[in-house]
């Protein structure tokens, strides 16, 4: 690693003084090269911050919009819970259920199926999981003063002066796999919503994750149009939640406690933003725009939704070449009840070939989307099993392709076409910024070095590198399924694509602080930071995004003209209350929060149109001028047309918005981010 | 000698007598060094008591008797080094009659694979400097120059001809706090960040097999 810093270093020097050579003393060159391309708007650089696994309801809930004659819809609007986050006098619309057993794989209930959980800790409820339960020199959260001087000698920035205290705080103090006794009332909660707030339990602390994958999305919306409404014509109901958790790894016949999910009832967990929870991400939608109707584009997890951000598509196992051809049987799915059991899986896998309706789960699916009351098609192609759950990419980091995919447990290198290949036509710059991407490069050398790479999981190698290389031991934090480019053929199959476009969080401030900031930047923190449950807390993620504004808040020439789009990967498995606008087979999911922040979005504005992470793509496509991805990618559907009596739902769906509607344009205001 | 302060190795003091420039039968003396390489950035290297020192961008590499750990005072930690670096495994005080077990000792504490094998060291040059063919079990020869004063290699070659030297070499006493870890530095294990981050989306383990 340090042999190709140094390298380039050299490189570098020579070849900025061959280009400086014969230019005039006055004919300084504006390193801001992304200033002189012609835009839709003012806007010059957008920066796209993507948290992990946290919901609107979840995160926004309990918020009151602080623009002028703005509103919000939220558990609180609603009446579901109070501005403290007791239960308000609407509770019941939140309520949750458990179902029948049933002979094959569903995602709309039957009425008759369905017993709503009783009133006192009858609901699964919240559950520890696998929190960190004490501090550990090894592994967030740290002891007191670990990292205090991290910033004066490690490069990462990861690790800087925001998340020093932080790191160190939110340890359980309770067994792992444990009812979470830190939430009030646990284990007497009431059939709906619960805060995470008390004596205890704050946004400081590490809570349990809970199961987000496809299969269990779906079947936690409980979608059917038997029970469309005029304000939900989609007749998703959202009353699923704890009890699918509770039960898809549950087989009833054997042992609870060892075969149970310890999800449990985590998903109605919400912060109280009123009660300065999530505070950072409280004054940014005070201070600039928030839609209250954005989605997770995928149902279910990490992998598939950073793939669709990249792409707005799904990917699908191939031959490496573009043509799809059938997984290994272990990676297809076969969500069914197993048999004896109430709802568990016969196998939780991560492809499904939904053009095939026999396969199993599929038309459970399929069936809802194509009796929609308007023109949703599944968008499956023939004979292609796509990628529904989180698989690692082909690639590893370094750019070493995965010679038997197949047996590695990685997605053969993928054709499908990404934003950047489309900002590589238009000559225009774009990055992708990985926290921990650096180390993670580090460690897949090593891992080709010592043949790993040939035969092993990316994931598997890379942690076998760290064992042997501890100096590079947050490559491992670095998300290498976050990254849809790192997927791609076009980028990481060619090296000076890799180099241009594939970096570290270290690079995004040093080119915010050098106006050389791509046009187009993707940020995403490491493990340790991006706010996942049990593995991150949301005060962490608000700490990375604060670095990266603080950092643009010292270039005000570069502010004034960048929109900075903050938001989260999905809702992660966290229980919300919105519309769900079905698209294809593949989502849309819950909504999860979007911030934008610029000179033209300020005012604490709430936007109502509907939108998903694909409509960040709509934004550069249109800022940038350019033609939708390819004539299948989700970037085609048109903006809605929103109803004035309804206006969450758009009148000619499937619709997605491109987000101009959060900014005007006639108007930049000077507004410091978070001073 | 500072006494009390933590040296390479939690708990153990290895430098009983830092400071002496003469040099002792069978040890390498002390002195300094730049490591310079074909590609590579110079790095200071210091070695006293047959413990050596290794400056990196993040950190310091320790080594002595083969073991190796890899400190890093902005995280106020500490972790075997293995094989972060292969600095640590050819840049050892050695026997200039018979290197073979030094390197050896330092490639088995790095956890190289198969290095507890047989070596063959063959003397390929006796003066000035004694100049090696060193084959390690499963991998190619590469050549090494012993300054027998010294007791150290000054030169690595390897195999694809890129090669590593000892330059500015500048004998003398050597502060022992160069060589230390201070108080209250803790030693990390990557297997704890490991499955602290198998807890979250970022890692994603292979596929069972049916």
């Amino acid at each position: 690693m340090r042999k190709k810093l140094g390298l380039s270093a050299v490189a570098c020097a020579v070849s900025l003084m061959a280009a400086t050579a014969g230019m005039a003393k006055d004919e300084v060159k504006d390193p801001d090269v992304a200033d002189a391309i012609k835009t839709e708007s003012p806007i010059k650089h957008v920066i796209i911050l993507i948290g992990e696994n946290r919901g609107t309801d979840h995160t926004f809930g309990v918020y009151r919009a602080k623009g002028k004659h703005q509103t919000i819809t939220n558990i609180l609007s609603k009446g579901i819970v109070n501005a403290d986050g007791t239960p308000g006098p609407n509770f019941k619309l939140a309520q949750q259920f458990s179902v029948k057993p049933q002979p094959l794989y569903y995602i709309g209930a039957p009425r008759n199926a369905k017993t709503a959980y009783g009133d006192r800790g009858q609901m699964p409820q919240p559950n520890t999981n696998g929190a960190p339960s004490a501090q550990s020199v090894s592994g967030a959260p740290f002891p007191p003063g670990f990292p205090e001087a991290a910033n004066q000698v490690d490069p990462s920035p990861d690790f800087g002066p925001n998340t020093n205290t932080i790191l160190t705080t939110g340890a359980t103090n309770l067994p792992a796999k444990s009812l979470d006794t830190r939430v009030p009332d646990a284990g007497m909660l009431p059939n709906g919503p619960f805060v995470l707030q008390g004596l205890n339990i704050s946004d400081d602390d590490y809570t349990g994750d809970m199961t987000h994958r496809f299969y269990q999305a779906w079947q936690q919306s409980d979608c059917s149009v038997a029970n469309a409404t005029k304000a939900n014509p989609t007749g998703c109901l959202n009353d699923l939640f704890p009890f699918v958790m509770a039960t898809f790894a549950l087989n009833d016949s054997v042992t609870p406690a060892v075969q149970g999910n310890f999800s449990q009832g985590n998903e109605m967990g919400f912060y109280d933003a009123e009660q300065e929870q999530a505070s950072t991400l409280k004054t940014l939608a005070d201070r600039f725009a928030l839609s209250d109707n954005f989605h997770q584009s995928f149902q279910g997890g990490t992998g598939a939704n950073h793939f669709m951000l990249g792409t707005g598509d799904a990917g699908f196992w191939s031959d490496g070449k573009g043509n799809p051809v059938t997984p290994p049987a272990n990676q297809i799915a076969n969500p069914n009840p197993a048999k004896g059991s109430t709802n568990k899986y016969v196998a939780d896998n991560n492809f499904s070939n939904c053009s095939d309706f026999s396969q199993p789960g599929v038309a459970a699916i399929v069936g809802y989307i194509e009796s929609l009351p308007y023109r949703a098609e599944p968008n499956c192609a023939e004979r292609h099993y796509y990628m529904l759950d989180n698989t690692n990419p082909g690639f590893f980091p370094n750019g070493f392709q995965a010679p038997n995919p197949a047996t590695q447990s990685m997605l053969p290198a993928s054709s499908v076409r990404t934003i950047g290949d489309a900002l590589n036509d238009r000559k225009i710059s774009w990055a992708y910024f990985g926290g921990g991407y650096n180390d993670a490069v580090a460690l897949s050398d090593e891992a080709v070095a010592a043949g790993t790479a040939m035969t092993q999981n990316s994931s598997t190698a890379m942690g076998a590198a760290a064992l042997a290389d501890p100096s590079h031991e947050l490559g491992v934090a670095y998300c290498q399924i976050c990254n849809p480019f790192q997927y791609a053929s076009s980028i990481m199959g060619d090296s000076a694509q890799r180099k241009a476009h594939m970096k570290d969080t270290v690079d995004l401030l040093a080119d915010i602080k050098s106006n050389t900031l791509p046009a187009v930047s993707f940020g995403k923190p490491d493990g340790l930071l991006d706010g996942h449950p049990q593995s991150s807390k949301i005060d962490l993620f608000e700490a990375y995004v604060q670095q990266v504004l603080d950092t643009l808040e010292a270039n005000p020439k570069l502010k004034a003209e960048t929109a900075v789009f903050v938001t989260w990967d999905e809702a992660g498995g966290y229980w919300d209350s919105g519309f769900i606008q079905p698209i294809d087979f593949f989502g849309d999911g819950p909504r999860i929060p979007l911030l934008v922040l610029s000179a033209y979005t300020t005012g604490g504005k709430v936007s109502h149109d509907y939108a998903d992470q694909v409509s960040i793509l709509k934004f550069i496509e249109r800022n940038w001028k350019l033609r939708p991805l390819t004539d299948r990618s989700r970037d085609n559907l048109p903006n809605p047309k929103m109803r004035d009596d309804q206006p969450y739902v758009p009148k000619n769906m499937p619709a997605l918005s491109d987000l101009w509607d959060m900014f005007d344009f006639d108007h930049a205001v000077k507004q410091p981010y978070l001073e | 000698m500072q006494q009390g302060r933590r040296l390479l190795g939690v708990g153990a003091l290895w430098l009983g007598a830092v400071g002496l420039l003469v040099a002792r039968p069978g040890l390498a003396i002390d002195f300094s060094a730049d490591i310079v390489g074909d590609h590579t950035a110079p790095t200071a290297l210091h070695v006293a008591d047959q413990a050596v020192r290794i400056d990196a961008p993040t950190g310091y590499f320790l080594t002595k008797d083969g073991a190796a750990l890899f400190v890093r005072p902005g995280k106020q930690m500490f972790t075997d080094a293995r094989k972060s670096t292969p600095l640590t495994q050819w840049f050892v005080p050695v026997d200039p009659d018979s290197p073979c077990a030094q390197w050896q000792a330092a490639a088995v504490n790095a956890g190289v694979a198969g290095s507890d094998g047989a070596w063959h060291c063959e003397r390929i040059e006796s003066a000035p400097r004694s100049r090696w063919r060193v084959t390690p079990p499963g991998q190619s020869s590469r050549e090494c120059w012993i300054d027998p004063s010294l007791r150290f290699p000054v030169r690595i070659q390897m195999s694809d001809g890129t090669s590593l030297s000892l330059e500015n070499i500048r004998p003398g006493a050597q502060s022992p706090e160069l060589f230390t870890i201070p108080a209250g530095f803790r030693r990390l294990d990557p297997q704890s960040l490991i499955e602290h981050i198998k807890r979250s989306d970022v890692w994603v383990e292979p596929a069972a097999s049916h």
